[in-house]
């Protein structure tokens, strides 16, 4: 599993057809978590299977070119990151933490059809943090795994 | 004679608990205590409050925005607990 699949077949379905949905349903999940069903966390776990997807079809070398385990885990700190850095930014404007009633909304407003509180787009901002932090975290589990693999 | 021990306590245990579970509220009672605390005001004003139609959303990331917050850093925590027990380390002679 280290190699790219031998299997054309396998490869292209996985890398071409598979995994794109995958990544554009994840994206999905996440933007429309206000409205439906959905949120950071399924988003993160979504995003996570089509990485792992990619990591087994691609093989490991090539595709941590792409993304590096160490960039993975920067992306899972900068996901928490996100979240607590939007908690604190509502301290400078004077509100409770985690408090999002400062998040700015009228540009969003000027070209959305739907009013756009600025909580709601507050709770997107932490929504993003926390798809960040899944997505990577659990492709970088495996990629330790596959190390440990690799191994013996 | 642990074992037996052991074994005693777990029935004891489950005789407590199958009595208990008779004094819980029926599933989706509306009197519950769990559903006549703060529920009602999260389901009447979270469309006001946070301006989400999803409710489920608005309780987890912005009411409970603090315990999301936490569990994100579990995540991560997890991640790196892994990544600590997994790693390669070099052989040292």
């Amino acid at each position: 599993m280290n190699e790219r699949t031998d299997s054309i077949v396998l490869h292209f379905i996985a890398q071409y057809l598979m995994a794109p949905f995958i990544l554009l349903f994840g994206f999905y999940v996440l933007v429309f978590g206000e409205s439906g069903p959905g949120g950071g966390f399924q988003a993160g776990a979504i995003v996570g299977s089509a990485l792992v997807l990619m990591r087994l079809t691609e093989g490991m070398e090539q595709s941590r070119r792409f993304l590096s385990s160490r960039g993975l885990l920067l992306i899972a700190c900068a996901g928490v990151g996100i979240y607590a850095g939007v908690g604190l930014l509502a301290l400078f404007a004077g509100q409770p933490f985690l408090d999002y009633s400062y998040v700015p909304n009228g540009w969003v407003n000027a070209f959305a059809e739907r009013e756009h509180t600025s909580r709601a787009l507050g709770v997107l901002g932490i929504e993003i943090g926390v798809f960040l932090a899944v997505a990577a975290t659990l492709t970088l589990i495996f990629d330790y795994l596959m190390e440990r693999l690799s191994d013996a | 004679m642990m074992r037996l021990l052991g074994l005693l306590v777990l029935v004891l245990l489950a005789g407590v608990f199958v009595h208990a579970s008779g004094d819980l509220p029926d599933r989706g009672d509306p009197n519950a205590p769990a559903n006549v605390h703060v529920s009602p005001h999260y389901l009447e004003n979270a469309g006001d409050e946070v301006g989400m139609p999803n409710v489920v959303s608005a309780v987890l990331a912005d009411y409970r925005g603090y315990d999301t917050l936490g569990e994100t850093v579990v995540i991560l925590t997890a991640g790196i607990a892994v990544a600590f027990v997994l790693i390669r380390r070099p052989r040292r002679q």
